[in-house]
């Protein structure tokens, strides 16, 4: 399995280790990464492509053109780049008339898109293509004990018939990647509710505080030790998000947070400080101690 | 709902009609643990829903309050007579930009896409890092200034910067 890997800006801007963890990880599971030249921003869709659809259309356009010269497959680390690119090859395909003007507004640029390609976050190569039976085999440090609330993120689930991930009212895939790396998943209210992040850095600050502080209190009720997530910009959220909103709403928890591949590392047998928790926000001594433990 | 667009200038797409057969349930909003995420906002409440300040302004491409959808869609999955409020207000945030109204927040994203390929400012800190890590450096990409240009952002951009 070669795909065109597709970092995104988030994560090699603000979260490297993300985009290093994926580098060492991957190709374990016979997922291979394979570099390209000129990839952009997807872009970014809440603050570029929802207000000027058709720059937006040819940024993706040209972005998916280059995997397809490669003839690759493309693999994401970020809901937003899969919500964008999925969106945007979902109407290329079928929109004629657009595929033409995008085309058109691309041939300057040397590429043409031509809609060979299909768009994957790294969940859906893990649970669909990879299968949890083969992550559950190389997880030789099972986080037996471990109880996580996981948080899947909007643009992962929505819109369902193009995103096709899972259930946006229920769902259950990251709770499946939890076990299968022998964690405890919980169920929470406030599961399908949104992280955040967006209204945070476009919208209300004190409403984003307000919503966040709901989930996390929803999560700790839960018996959670930890948050999962599989978007840097919920990372940063729970995160760095969490800190803030922590000191607004006066909480006397906190909740560390991991993306999903730093969970998968300490399974495997990384420490903590090769993830590169130390580089987090949030950081709980219990949850430290806790998972200690469970990799002693 | 009455919703107040200027039908007569521009449609878009039978939007205005969707957003007119809104019953005003409160559905797509007062479900907390599901809902709209901008109904967090203290201004609004169960009998005036974030959706209803949308579709029921007076002059929607005005109304600050479209720049807080997140697009989760969460509304139009709720919404028990298929309407989507958060096409509605995608469609009011490009006519919006295009008469000036969008705030700098998006601007300034819209400006260092265009600019640099990022949609987030690199900086020092960033390369040390990913130098520790042993990533390799970012460099900007300028590509797609072209393709702003030809699209009409560039000079969308240049008419409002102030």
């Amino acid at each position: 399995m070669r795909y065109s890997f597709f970092r995104g800006c988030f994560i090699p801007v603000r979260l490297p280790h993300i985009e290093m963890l994926a580098m060492k990880l991957l190709p374990e599971f016979g997922v291979e990464l394979a570099p390209v030249e000129g990839f952009t921003c997807c872009p970014e869709p809440i603050g570029f492509t929802v207000n000027h659809p058709l720059t937006g259309l040819a940024v993706s356009a040209r972005n998916l053109s280059l995997a397809e010269e490669q003839g690759h497959d493309i693999i994401t680390l970020c809901n937003g780049c899969t919500y964008t690119l999925k969106l945007a090859n979902e109407t290329l395909k079928s929109d004629l008339e657009l595929r033409n003007k995008v085309n058109k507004l691309l041939s300057e640029t040397g590429h043409q898109y031509r809609g060979t390609v299909k768009v994957r976050h790294f969940a859906e190569v893990l649970v669909d293509t990879v299968g949890l039976d083969k992550v559950n085999k190389k997880a030789e440090m099972p986080l037996e004990g471990l109880k996580v609330a996981s948080h899947t993120g909007c643009h992962l689930l929505s819109p369902p018939e193009v995103m096709g991930f899972d259930d946006p009212q229920v769902p259950v895939k990251l709770d499946l990647m939890m076990e299968a790396i022998g964690a405890t998943a919980l169920d929470y209210s406030y599961k399908t509710q949104c992280c955040g992040w967006t209204l945070r850095n476009y919208g209300d600050r004190n409403a984003s505080y307000t919503l966040l502080g709901d989930k996390l209190r929803a999560m700790r009720s839960a018996g959670a030790d930890s948050v999962n997530v599989v978007c840097p910009q919920c990372l940063n959220q729970f995160d760095t998000g969490q800190m803030m909103a922590g000191r607004a709403l006066k909480l006397d928890f906190k909740l560390p947070a991991l993306f999903y591949l730093q969970y998968l590392a300490l399974a495997m047998g990384y420490s903590l400080d090769e993830v590169w928790y130390r580089r987090h926000k949030v950081k709980d001594p219990g949850f430290e101690e806790k998972l200690g433990r469970i990799l002693a | 709902m009455v919703i107040n667009t200027r039908y007569l200038a521009r449609t878009f797409h039978g939007l205005e009609e969707a957003a007119e057969i809104c019953l005003k349930c409160g559905v797509c909003c007062v479900v907390k643990g599901y809902g709209c995420p901008a109904q967090y906002d203290g201004q609004f409440t169960p009998r005036h829903t974030y959706v209803y300040d949308c579709l029921g302004h007076d002059d929607p491409t005005s109304n600050p309050n479209i720049w807080q959808c997140v697009s989760c869609h969460k509304c139009e999955e709720m919404c028990p007579y298929e309407v989507s409020p958060v096409a509605f207000i995608e469609a009011m945030k490009i006519w919006a930009l295009e008469e000036g109204h969008a705030p700098d927040s998006i601007i300034g994203e819209i400006e260092q896409v265009v600019n640099t390929g990022y949609a987030f400012p690199l900086t020092a800190n960033t390369e040390r890092q990913r130098q520790q890590l042993g990533l390799e450096p970012i460099r900007a990409n300028e590509n797609l200034k072209a393709i702003a240009k030809e699209t009409g952002l560039l000079e969308l951009l240049g008419r409002h910067r102030k």
